[in-house]
């Protein structure tokens, strides 16, 4: 019955357990699941992660002059779910483990990232695309046996165009032989 | 002056209003006053039972139709001057929930907020910081520095 | 002449009384430092930080700042009278409160039963309070409160029946306040007597419920009632009941010294309130505060069975006791 009495002795030399937080950093886990943070090198603008997105923090939009697409979170109305960072096929979008959210009303539609994504003209025709980022292609075509750096400045259809030509060659030289 | 609203922010008491919420934010709420490593005691904090002793009202959820009028009324309940935060996503977006066909939200639609603690649920460090922030929002109201909304406070209902 | 001079002297010594010490400013103070140690210890016990030691007296300030709203449907006059009610009998009573050593109460008027009627009426004032704010859960916690004070005055009475006897002797009972403390002093006190322990200990057992503290804290329910009969108050009329609360802590507490541990010390006044004020403390600790810590909340019929069943019979104990030993 008095099991309680040793409880509170025992809690009462151990001291208090409390975090020192609002004085000092708290502890963060490694993995926990804080602010998106997008790495605008790696996005192709696939739009998976704004398919995925649970909340719908996500938007990706062409800019005016077609120039790049403008991609958005909106942290005020991300689940911090994870979704979009387990779906990107590039690893461009990801979690970090900022947690310090709190901010006045007035920042209330500030409180986003903004990352502005150019597209680069195709060598061929001029039309605007977004090229695959280098390290991806590099892990992508890395056993490839025709040389892709001339191929990734093109459009898919000048890509194709190019593919076709290169066939002809080859049955050409082929047919000479 | 300055001495009495400096005493006076530090006894924040804390009321929870939960609109409609998944019960996450107010498992997180609940964290900060009843687990020692949090204790939200120690800032002076109080959750009290009563809309008519709070200073600081968190609010949690979307705003559901079922309970926008008591939410409203409860609100309007607490005494001036008062500071409302908004605690997840729900409440400031309707995070998850937006576009449902029952969620009458984002709350400031109907309720000043003057401060917003996204995540889904936050967690309960974000949640202090979220009162801190209001703490200090309560000090310039007391000292005149952002007006206080009590013009605001007849709610308009649709 | 000379009567008016000594009714002078007389009323100055009684509103010095009221006003300074003990009652008034010296246990207005007294009080909300006790309750800031309080909710610090119970802190600690569960391996918290806990407040600062201030904090009653920052809530009280903050409360003051606050808008005090009425509710339209409330008896306005009863629910503007009720903290004051409250408030009041506490003044009163702490004008009567011995301080052995120092202090000996006012003349003819120092005695058990007073406490006795005027203890319970925060309570009271709680009551009313509930009934008068036309709340649902006020009147929920009205009914609660009744209840919980018909079970912790049973104990309480035969407590005191319990040392008057002892006082008394010869199956008579004194309940002169004076005369108890210059009993104990020739006799020892009571906290150490056999015969009475049972009685101190069932006073222990009173103090959680008449400070509405868990587990007894069912009247105030803020998880179940909204803290019942204070649902409408706001502000200023809030901090009355916070001071009412502080000054009957030093009532309740400040009984119980007198009527088990009264014994001084050596030294001037200055020491004797000290002392007093440490033996105060350390009956909270013991009382409130562990039960505080380790408790969690009783349903209010197992509250009532609680105390008639063991308080009670631990008093009842005593009385025949004292009452055997003549
Ligand atoms: S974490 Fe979830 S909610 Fe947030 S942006 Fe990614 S998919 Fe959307
Ligand atoms: S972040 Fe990833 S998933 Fe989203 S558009 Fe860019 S590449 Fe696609
Ligand atoms: S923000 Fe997330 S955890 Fe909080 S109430 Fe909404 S859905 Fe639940």
């Amino acid at each position: 019955m008095f099991r309680f009495l040793k409880l509170l002795g025992k809690n009462l030399a151990q001291g208090p357990s409390t975090d020192p937080f609002p004085a000092k950093e708290a502890h963060t886990p490694e993995r926990f699941r804080g602010r998106v943070v997008v790495n605008p090198e790696q996005c192709v603008g696939c739009r998976i992660c704004h398919h995925m997105c649970a909340g719908g923090a996500i938007r990706i939009e062409d800019n005016e002059e077609k120039t790049g697409y403008n991609f958005t979170v909106w942290h005020n109305t991300c689940a911090l779910c994870g979704m979009c960072r387990h779906y990107c096929p590039t690893k461009a979008i990801t979690l970090s483990t900022d947690w310090h959210n709190a901010h006045t009303q007035e920042d209330k539609y500030d409180w986003a990232a903004h990352y502005s994504i150019p597209y680069l003209a195709c060598a061929g025709c001029g039309a605007h695309i977004r090229m695959l980022p280098p390290q991806l292609a590099a892990r992508l075509y890395a056993h490839s046996p025709v040389d892709m750096t001339d191929l990734l400045k093109l459009c898919p259809s000048c890509r194709q165009l190019a593919a076709a030509r290169r066939e002809e060659i080859s049955n050409d030289t082929h047919e000479q032989e | 002056m300055n001495l009495f609203s400096d005493i006076v922010v530090r006894s924040p008491w804390l009321y929870r209003i939960n609109a409609g919420s998944c019960n996450g934010c107010d498992v997180e709420l609940a964290t900060t006053a009843c687990i020692p490593r949090y204790d939200v005691e120690r800032l002076g904090c109080r959750y009290c039972g009563s809309p008519r002793h709070a200073d600081i009202v968190l609010i949690t959820g979307p705003l559901t139709l079922r309970v926008r009028d008591k939410v409203l009324r409860v609100w309007q309940e607490i005494p001036e001057p008062k500071v409302t935060v908004a605690v997840g996503i729900c409440p400031i977006s309707g995070g998850v929930f937006r576009g449902g066909h029952s969620i009458e939200g984002p709350i400031d639609r109907y309720i000043p907020v003057d401060v917003n603690v996204p995540g889904c649920p936050p967690r309960p460090q974000s949640i202090m910081e979220g009162v801190l922030l209001a703490k200090k929002i309560w000090l310039d109201r007391l000292n005149g520095i952002a007006p206080g909304h009590k013009e605001e406070r007849h709610v308009s209902l649709p | 002449m000379s009567d008016i001079f000594s009714l002078i002297s007389q009323s100055a010594t009684g509103l010095f009384h009221l006003v300074v010490f003990p009652g008034g400013l010296f246990a207005l103070l007294f009080g909300l430092v006790l309750k800031g140690i309080d909710r610090k210890v119970e802190a600690r016990l569960q391996r918290r930080v806990g407040p600062p030691l201030l904090q009653p007296f920052y809530d009280l300030v903050k409360l003051a700042s606050k808008e005090t709203i009425i509710p339209e449907t409330a008896n306005k006059t009863l629910f503007m009278y009720a903290p004051l009610l409250g408030f009041t009998g506490m003044a009163v009573c702490l004008a009567l409160l011995p301080v052995p050593g120092v202090y000996y109460g006012m003349e003819n008027m120092g005695d058990m039963l007073v406490f006795f009627y005027l203890l319970p009426l925060p309570a009271i004032a709680l009551m009313v309070a509930g009934s008068s704010s036309s709340s649902p859960f006020g009147a929920l916690g009205f009914s609660r409160e009744m209840t919980l004070m018909f079970a912790y005055e049973v104990p309480l009475l035969l407590v005191i029946l319990a040392v008057a006897m002892q006082v008394g002797g010869e199956g008579s009972a004194e309940f002169s306040l004076r005369k108890i403390i210059e009993y104990q002093r020739e006799h020892g006190s009571f906290g150490f007597t056999l015969s009475m322990l049972p009685a101190f200990v069932a006073y222990l057992l009173y103090l959680p419920g008449t400070m509405g503290v868990p587990p007894f804290d069912v009247a105030e329910a803020e998880t179940e009632i909204l803290e019942g009969p204070l649902l409408e108050y706001s502000g200023g009329l809030l901090a009355f009941f916070q001071l009412t609360s502080a000054m009957k802590l030093v009532i309740a507490l400040g009984f119980g010294v007198v009527m088990f541990f009264p014994g001084t010390v050596a030294g001037g006044p200055l020491v004797n309130i000290v002392w007093f004020a440490a033996k105060c403390l350390l009956l909270m600790l013991v009382a409130l505060t562990l039960c505080k810590a380790a408790t969690a909340r009783m349903r209010i019929e197992q509250a009532l069975s609680f105390y008639l069943k063991y308080p009670a019979t631990l008093a009842l104990v005593s009385v025949v006791l004292a009452w055997v030993s003549l």
